[in-house]
Order: structure tokens, then sequence, then C-alpha cells
């Protein structure tokens, strides 16, 4: 197969501003794939990749499975003779693919410069706040805080429709700003998955194949495996030096599977159920089994993000990874989703304790947090397809392409 | 002279613990001279000795039976009317005692054999060597002839008048100069080496037009150079024509039969002959030749279309380009030819071409902004030194690409050019669509074409056997690197390696320096490399010579001409001293001062062959001292055991080894005789070029006569010693005295 070399040269500027400014200092010698835990001989990145962002061959990299199976170990990076930092030109191609795939394109190019981020903050506490503005701007006194917590936060008493109560206004409002968000991130994530697929089926001339698997066949083989591939961590562990980061990342994953859950008990709970039982308002009891799962996961996932803030430090202390926009904005939404959710509870917690009149001023302080903490929630729903947490989608897209790719279906198809 | 002996023992460096004192003075005195002992010769107390004796006894001969000749030879050095000989006690034998065999009789008795031959071996060499006078000649000539008006012609000629000698430059076109005229920019020459500069070649010019110790003659060219270093005889001749002094071809005595008999036509014909001198030629001391190189040719290759397709042009004609105007936007820069069976640059390429490439990216990007696409498409780059910080800087330019890469094609293609490319770096063939192919021709010297020295030399105009250097005109590259085979004609340029501006200008200076210190040597009358200062010169008894011309044929430097009458026409400036004439005497009437056939057969014939006792044989190593000997020495230094039934003689080259010597070994009841001497062949060490091989081609001979006299021929050998084997010398020279304890004593011992 030949190749008819177009070099993209705005796309190597690009590359260089988006924490690849090393890129150009690879003279091949291929330490990085030699030191590189998953690197194989068939697919030598990062070697490959650096001298195919080099050559400003952006096609054959937003196409590429390989630098989405990257964990940025950074062994590379240490060990490379010229200072050319593979591990961040990896994470810069990803930066861009993310950009490149992502759906609306301007809100995709807001989110992957740091330049953005008072923007990017500004939007969603905008939206919020005029929500809040809109549904009454209640602040509630401090005895009914003690009862109701945050349910009541946009407001009491239920949103009716010819007498026929559909919801409560709280709940009306949360989704009226969190449903469209996470609709619009599935909707572009889907978008980005199905032109990623394509794309690198293309660029590996998989897809003329005349059979091709079902879906059940196609979830059975390669999707879930996948998953429990990525659940396990397995490959991650393969990264020695990413050991750290694996303690952080795994308690992280596991808060977001168990937040994930404990968010849908609570929409039934509260907004389906709890419209004939009224008890089921309000803040759960403490002894709630999955209230429990749900402060679990709450430290889990401050322990974990605090790991992977000293992690990233220490990456960026012993020059074996960039200090970038892409890398911190992930770690930055997280924790504040974590802090603010979590502050927000103690506060109210520390409201029933009742501390004289200071508790006056703890639930004024208590509603701001929680308002931060909806900012931070919509922040990360928002942004999920074209910042880092986008991984979440196309990495689990590019193992399941590879362990298609390496399937019978492209390596031996039917004709 | 009369000679006045004095013989000193030093017992200091564990000689005295390890060897017996008596026995060694003893065998001192068998050959009439008494030897006084030291404990440390070399100390103060010791040198007081010595000194007193030369003041009060008129010592002028000097005995020193201590440590290796190769350390203290400042300190034993009592001037030039004084012999000093050196026995070598400490590295070949004290040192050699290992601490097991303490206790041990039969191995201290075989220590104190060999101490005791040692002491013999200098005595005798001290009776036989004489005081050199060196050789003066009547008239010197100190001025330098730079042959070439590039950077570094132009280079040699300032640093020699900068120090204060009279140059005469000469260039073959009408202006100074050479390549680096056509130059649109040169490399960096200064930290960070990230700039191209701008050329100072006109600087450089300018620097030598105005200097009055440089004459510069323009369209001129060498018809011939004859004579020697201090006197070479230079005709000059306008370039491009012909002359009847042009340097004539060699013509070997078989070839002159045939010329007489009218069965070859005379190469030379219409030519003067070689030994006959011009009246009218220049006198020059030395010679700096700095003729420089030429663009190769590269449309051989078909594949990439260079003469065929329009827009595939040399490196040196992009220069041009370059140079003229401003240079297309794409340009592919070809660096290999792209085989598939090997990975070989285009010939004559190295660093020079890598570096090349590099800047004329450099001129792509420059000229065409953002637009700028430069493809380097190599299977090397070499970027050594600095240059390294060049090429780092080229790669981070946003439109320079490069790829290892085989490039099977050049093609038309709509009106650009289509460079198909195999085996890249990229895991995928390439398609590259460029306005412009560029192709590495490197740098061929003028030595491939042309013997571009024309000297009227009986060996022939040019140097010999530059095939192993590709047709640089190198002698050796690793020791000496501007000397050529030919004593006073130092190379430096593109005419000895392809170099850049830098290097160029080093090795210009470096060229002028070898050239001054030979027209020194000269005027003192001594040798000038690798022997450097020796005063000592081949002397030549004519009356008995047969006019075999093997000194004339074999000596490595062509040092020897032919008289009128066919008799060897010594020219002891060119002489390097090697003694390969001596070795090849069959008359045996070449000889030194303090180095002759008569010296080292009787150093051997005085090595004591016990006939009574089958276990002490004894053989005879003759050791080249450049290198064999100072590793047998470094062996010692490190106190590893040797085999003491081995005696060594250090001889200046293998080439100097006269086959009588082995004969008079074996005749004398010895048991075996062995060569340590460089190694020849493609990549020789040897100091003197030629030695070691002709020394090997000798024993070849002598291995045919001892078999007709019913010796086995394996008794004599040949090894090829590095001066980093010190370690395997003693595992060698064990292997080889097995295999001659295998044959059995020599049957002639004792007649």
């Amino acid at each position: 197969m030949s190749m008819n070399v177009q070099p993209d040269i705005e796309f190597i500027k690009d590359m260089k501003e988006a924490g690849g400014d090393t890129l150009k200092k690879c003279f091949q010698c291929a330490t990085c794939s030699v030191v590189c835990p998953l690197s194989t001989d068939e697919n030598p990145f990062p070697r490959q990749q650096m001298i195919y962002s080099q050559w400003g061959l952006k096609d054959k990299l937003i196409g590429d499975p390989n630098t989405l199976l990257c964990h940025h170990c950074g062994d590379c990076t240490t060990h490379c003779p010229r200072g050319a930092k593979p591990g961040d030109v990896m994470g810069a191609i990803r930066a861009y693919a993310y950009k490149f795939y992502g759906w609306p394109a301007p809100l995709a190019n807001l989110a992957s410069s740091g330049k953005n981020l008072p923007l990017l903050v500004a939007i969603p506490a905008l939206v919020v706040f005029l929500v809040w503005l809109i549904s009454g701007a209640n602040v509630l006194s401090h005895e009914d805080f003690l009862h109701a917590g945050y349910t009541n936060f946009f407001g009491e008493g239920y949103m009716t429709i010819f007498g026929f109560k559909l919801l409560t206004w709280n709940v009306t409002f949360i989704n009226s700003i969190m449903i469209p968000t996470a609709a619009l991130a599935a909707f572009a994530s889907f978008k980005g998955v199905t032109a990623l697929w394509k794309k690198m089926s293309d660029n590996t001339g998989v897809g003329e194949a005349l059979y091709r698997p079902s879906v059940p066949q196609f979830v059975k083989e390669f999707l879930w495996p996948s998953l429990v591939e990525i659940v396990q961590h397995e490959r991650f562990k393969k990264c020695e030096t990413n050991e750290e980061r694996i303690r952080g990342h795994q308690p992280l994953m596991w808060a977001f599977i168990a937040l994930f859950f404990v968010t849908i008990y609570s929409l039934i709970s509260q907004d389906v159920l709890g419209r004939f039982i009224p008890s089921l308002h309000g803040p759960m009891a403490m002894w709630n089994p999955v209230k429990i799962v749900a402060n679990v996961a709450a430290v889990a996932m401050i322990v974990g993000i605090v790991i992977l803030w000293k992690n990233r430090n220490q990456m960026v202390e012993d020059n074996q990874g960039g200090n970038t926009f892409y890398d911190w904005f992930l770690i930055w939404m997280i924790a504040g989703v974590g802090v603010t959710g979590l502050g927000a509870e103690v506060l109210r917690l520390i409201g029933v304790v009742k501390l004289g009149y200071l508790v006056y001023y703890l639930h004024l302080l208590g509603y701001l947090v929680y308002y931060l903490h909806l900012v931070s929630v919509m922040m990360l729903f928002l942004y999920m397809p074209y910042t880092k947490f986008a991984h979440l989608i196309y990495r689990t897209c590019a193992m399941t392409f590879e362990r298609y790719r390496d399937s019978a279906y492209v390596k031996n198809p039917v004709k | 002279m009369d000679k006045v002996y004095g013989a000193y023992l030093c017992t200091g460096c564990s000689i005295g613990d390890v060897l017996d004192v008596d026995g060694l003075k003893e065998a001192a005195s068998e050959n009439g001279m008494e030897m006084q002992e030291h404990a440390c010769l070399c100390g103060e107390e010791g040198q007081a000795l010595i000194k007193k004796d030369i003041e009060e006894k008129g010592v002028n001969t000097v005995v020193v039976c201590a440590c290796s000749p190769r350390v203290m030879q400042d300190t034993f050095d009592y001037g030039d009317g004084t012999i000093t000989v050196r026995g070598n006690l400490r590295e070949h034998v004290a040192w050699t005692a290992q601490p097991e065999d303490k206790d041990d009789e039969e191995a201290a008795e075989y220590l104190q054999e060999a101490g005791e031959d040692y002491v013999r071996m200098a005595v005798v060499r001290a009776q036989k060597g004489t005081v050199p006078e060196p050789y003066k000649m009547e008239q010197i000539t100190k001025s330098i002839l730079v042959m070439g008006g590039g950077i570094a012609g132009l280079t040699a000629a300032t640093e020699a008048a900068k120090a204060g000698y009279d140059v005469t430059i000469i260039e073959k076109t009408d202006k100074l100069g050479g390549k680096a005229l056509g130059w649109r920019k040169m490399f960096p020459t200064a930290y960070p080496y990230s700039e191209l500069e701008q050329p100072n070649i006109e600087q450089m010019i300018a620097t030598v037009t105005s200097n009055d110790k440089i004459t510069i003659k323009t369209e001129t060219e060498v018809a011939r150079i004859s004579g020697a270093p201090g006197e070479f005889r230079v005709t000059l001749k306008p370039a491009g024509t012909e002359s009847e002094w042009d340097a004539p071809e060699k013509v070997g005595v078989d070839e002159r039969d045939l010329i007489e008999k009218g069965e070859m036509e005379d190469p030379n014909k219409g030519l003067k002959v070689y030994t006959e001198t011009n009246p009218d030629a220049e006198l020059v001391g030395a010679v700096v030749l700095a003729t420089g190189w030429r663009p190769a040719d590269v449309s051989e290759y078909e594949h990439l279309g260079h003469g065929t397709l329009n827009n595939v042009v040399t490196n040196a004609e992009f220069e041009k380009l370059a140079k003229e105007g401003k240079v297309p936007a794409k340009v592919a820069f070809i660096q290999s030819p792209g085989s598939t069976d090997n990975d070989r640059d285009f010939p004559y390429c190295n660093s020079v071409t890598s570096m090349v490439a590099l800047k004329q990216a450099q001129y792509v990007c420059d000229d065409n902004g953002d637009n700028a696409q430069a493809y380097i498409l190599y299977q090397h780059m070499r970027t050594p030194g600095n240059t390294e910080l060049f090429y780092k800087g080229m790669q981070q330019r946003d439109g320079v690409f490069m790829t290892k890469a085989t490039v099977t094609q050049v093609e038309e293609a709509g009106g650009s050019l289509k460079v198909t490319a195999e085996n890249t770096l990229l895991g995928e063939n390439l398609e590259l669509e460029v306005d412009m192919v560029v192709l590495a021709a490197g740098m061929v010297p003028t030595t491939v074409d042309e013997s571009t020295i024309n000297l009227a030399y009986r060996q022939g105009p040019g140097f010999l056997d530059l095939d192993l250097f590709d047709g640089y005109a190198d002698s050796h590259f690793i020791c000496f690197p501007y000397e050529t085979r030919r004593t006073g004609v130092y190379a430096c340029g593109g005419v000895r390696k392809a170099e850049t501006m830098e290097e160029t200008i080093d090795d210009a200076t470096g060229a002028a320096l070898k050239a001054i210190q030979c027209i020194e040597s000269a005027d003192r009358g001594v040798a000038v490399h690798p022997r450097s200062g020796d005063l000592t010169y081949p002397d030549f008894f004519f009356q008995r010579c047969t006019q075999c011309k093997r000194c004339t044929e074999e000596c490595p430097f062509g040092a020897l001409d032919d008289d009128a009458k066919g008799t060897p026409l010594p020219n002891p400036t060119r002489c390097r001293r090697c003694g390969t004439c001596m070795g090849a005497c069959p008359e045996r009437i070449i000889g030194f001062a303090d180095y002759n056939i008569d010296m080292i057969g009787s150093m051997v014939k005085t090595i004591e062959v016990p006939d009574d006792d089958e276990d002490k044989l004894r053989i005879a190593v003759f050791v080249c001292e450049n290198d064999a000997y100072p590793a047998i020495d470094m062996s010692g230094m490190r106190h590893n055991k040797m085999n003491t039934l081995v005696r060594f003689i250090p001889v200046r080259c293998l080439g100097s080894v006269n086959m009588v010597w082995i004969k008079d070994a074996m005749s004398s009841g010895m048991d075996g005789v062995l060569l340590l001497g460089c190694r020849y062949g493609d990549d020789y060490q040897c100091h003197f070029v030629k030695g070691s091989e002709i020394a090997s081609k000798r024993m070849e001979n002598i291995g045919e006569t001892l078999g007709s006299l019913g010796l086995e021929p394996e008794r004599c050998a040949v090894e090829q010693i590095a001066i980093s084997d010190y370690d395997k010398i003693p595992g060698i020279l064990d292997e080889f005295v097995e295999s001659i304890v295998e044959m059995g004593p020599n049957p002639f011992k004792g007649f």
C-alpha cells in the first residue's frame, strides 16, 4: 500500500500548541516503543505516531486506535534521549482527536483550550443561576433546610398540569438543566464514536468484509470483553509506572459507577415513587444502604482524585508528563464535583447537629456549595465528549475496535 | 670514535630480587664489559654514578640493563655524542616472574637465562653501534608550495605565511576561492550552531592576496615535482596544457625491455625522463596538496532520472540555483540511490552531504515560508560533533520532513515529480509530489581522476594504493592523518577526506604545520615522522650493489630513484628510516649507524643456545618497536607470565627484518623464529604502511628455504599484533612455543 503524503502544516502547529511542542525533536530511535509495555511489533507506538505527527499526517492520527490505547505512563518520555516527550505528544494527539470528533464544533473548540476556562465555568454557572432565578430564587429558612436539605433548592411543591401532579418543582428544574445537557453529551458521543469507528476502519482497510457480526455478537465478542478489561484495569496495570495512578483511577471509576446507580435510584425513588409516597422526598436517611453506598462512593471519589492530582503533580515535576490544560481540567472538574457534593452534605449534617445561631449562616453556605455542585456536575456532563473525560467513550471504542481488528472478521474475512 | 664503555645494572624494581646479580654481571663480563650494579640507576645517586664515569673515565657508550628502553628516555640520555643502549630486564624478565613460582628453582633458572641473554644482547648492541651523523643537505629551500586555491589551500597558505614561510599558491582556474565561491550560505561555525552563515570566502581570499609572503599563480598547474623535501623542484605550466616536463608514468624493468624491443609503446613518449632535472624549475621545501574535489556523477542511477528528467538536480546544481535565486517550495532531498539489497549512500557521500541536505532544506524553508515542504529521504544522516546541533535545529522546522527510506523511483507526474519510496519509518510506502528532486552527489577527490601531485619519482607520479581509501589522498588515517606516502607532501581538505569548511580549516592548518615540520627536520638532518628526530639514515655500501632494485621497489615511500647507471639513488630527506630497504637487500649492504645487519645478527648469535637440554629450546622473536614491543612492555607492567624460552629482539619495522637474521638464528641452533608486527591489508596499522606486509611475503619464501634444508617451515611464523593485544601476547607466544616443542629441537643444534 502506498501513501500519498500531504502534510498538514496547520495540524503540526496545533499539535505543538496542544502540549506536543517537542514532537519535532524525535529522531526515530524507537527507544519509546521498546520501553513501552503496551507497544507491539505490529503497532510500534509511540514511535510511529511521532513521525506521523512530524509529517503532519492528521488523517492517519485521528483514526489511529493506538494513540487511544496508550495510558500515558510517561516511560517513553523518561527514556527519550532527545527530550521529544512521546507520551505528551500522544496526549496531544488524543486531545486533538477529541476536539476533532467533537460536536458541535464551537463547543468542542471552547472546551479544548485553557484560555476559555472562565467561559467554561461561567456558562454552567449562569445557566444554573438563571434557572434558580426562574424557579423563584427560593432560599429555605434554616428550619426547613434541616428538614428538606437541598431537595427544595429550586422551590417547593409540584409542577401540575390540569391538576395532575407531574414532578416536583425542584426535579423539574434540575431535569431541565441536566437532561438536555446529558442528551447533548450522549448525542455528541454517539456522533464522535461512530465517526472514529469509521475513520479507524477506513485507515486500517477494515469494512470491506461481507460478513459482519450481529449486534449481540459484537457486544459479546468485542464490547463486553473490552468493558471487563477496562473495569479490571488489566491493560492499565501493564504500565508499571502507573501503579500510583491506578490506585487513584480505580476508586474513582468505581465511585462513578456507584454514583451512576445511586442517581438512577434517587431519580426513581424521588421522582417516580415519590409522587405517590411523599415520605420518599427529602434527604435519604444515613442508614439507608443506598445512602451508605453514595457516601462511600463520594469518599472514594475524593480519595481517587486526590491521588491522581498528586500523581499528576509528580509527573510534571519528574518531567514525565506535560503540564497541560487537557490533563488538569478533568482533574479539576472531578475534584469540584466531589468536594462540592460531599461539602454540601457535610454542611447539611452540621446543620442537623444544631450549632446555635451559626446554623443561620451555615445553611446559606450549604446552599452556595450545593449551587457549585450543580455547576460542576453540569460542566462534567456538558464537556464530557470534548475533554479528557471523553476517554471514557473513545478509549472504550478503540479497545473494542482493536479486538475487532484482530478478529477473524477482519483478519480472515469471508469474501 | 674510540668507544669507552660503561655498563650498569639496576637491581631496583625487583630485578635484584628475581635475578642473580652475579650471574648477570658474569654474562656482561664474558663479552668484555664489567657491569656496575646500583639499586636505583634512575635515582640521583645512580645518575651521578654514570655521569661521573662519563666525566672521569670518558665513557661514551653506556649500557643500561634496567627497565624498558621505552621509559626513562630522558634520564638515560647523555647527549648526541653518547650512545645509550638499554637492556630490558624489568618488563621482559623481572616483572614476568610469578609469585607462585617463588620457590621453583627450575623457573628461576629459566628466568635467569633469559636475563643473561638480554644482558649479552645489550652489550653486543653497544659494541656494534656507532654515533649517528645527521644527513646535511648542501642547500635547503624553506618555501612551501600549496596546490589548490580553495578553502584548504587558502588556509594552509595563510597559516604557513603566518609562521614566517614563503608560500606559492597555485590554482587551476582563473581565480582563488574554489568551490566555496558558489555557496549561498555556509554551515554554522559557532554555538548554538543553528543559523547558516554568510560565506567568508571573500575575506579569506583578501587575506591571502594582501599577504606579501604569498605568491599567487592562477591558471597554473604542476607539470612535475622532482627532488626531495627541502629541495623539491617544481615545474609549473599553464593550466590545461601539455608539457615535455609532465610527470612520466612508471616504467618497470620488464616494461623497459618490451619498449626497447618495440613490443610496447612508451607511455612517456615525448616526455623528459624522470631523472632529468629541469634547470628552470622552482625550488620548494615542502608541498601542501589541497586540490579538492568534484561533485560525483549520479546519472548512472537511471531510476532517479538525473540527466533525463527536468528538475532532478544534484546538490551542487541546487546550490547554484539557490545562489542565483529562489528555490521551489516542495523539494525532495534523496541521500541514497535506494538499492533493495543494501543501504549504501551515493558514492563519496558522508557527513558533509548530510549537512548539505539540511542546509539546502533551510533554503527551501527560507524562500517559501509556510508553503515549504523539504523532504529528506536518507539511509544515513551523519551529523557528527557540533553539527548535530544544526540537525536538531532543522528538525524543529515545521516544513522539514525526514525519514529513512529506500527511494525506488522518481518520475514525471502531471507537471511535477513523483517520488516513490519503500521501507520508510512511517511503516508504509510513500508517494511524494514535489517540484524538484535533489540527489546527494558525493565529493570525489581529484586523486581519483589523475595523479594530481605529478611526482617525477621512480615509483611513478601518483600516490600508491589509494584504492584502500577510495581514492582519497590519505596514507594513514588513524595515526598520521596528513601524511601521504610521499614525505614532504601533505594532503588536506577535500582531496584527503570529504570535509566541512570548519574541518577543512583545521585540516589545512595541520597540513601547513606538517610541511613546516618537514622542512625544519630536513634542515636538521633528522627524520620527520614517524621516527621524528631520528638522526640516522640508511647508508649504502654501493661497491657491492648488484642493482637488483629490491630496495627501490619495496621502499614504501619511494625514497629511492635510479641514477644514470641504474644504481639506487637515495633521497635521504624522503626517507622515513623504517629500514625496509635494509630488510630487502640480499647483499646486506644497507644499514644505519645504530641499526644494521651485523648488529642484529650478532645479537641473535649471542643468545646462548644450550645444546644438551631438550627442554631449553630457544625462540628468537623479532618485535616491531611501534606496537608489538610496547604491547609486550604493557604485558610486563601487568605482571603477566611470559614464556621464558623466547628472546625478544626489537626491530624498527618488520619490513627491516633481513632474512639473514633468521638463517643466523636457525643455524646457531635456535628452534624457531617468530615475527611480531602490525596488522596489514585493508585496515593496516603498520606505521610504515607496507613493512609488515612485505615481511610476511618474505617469510613465505624463507619457509620454502627451510623446507629444502629439511626443517619444518612452521618453525618460522609471523603474527599480527595490535598495541591493545598486550593480554593476548603471552598466549600467542605460548602457543607458538608449544608448536615448536611438538616439532622437537632444531636438528642442527650443536653443529
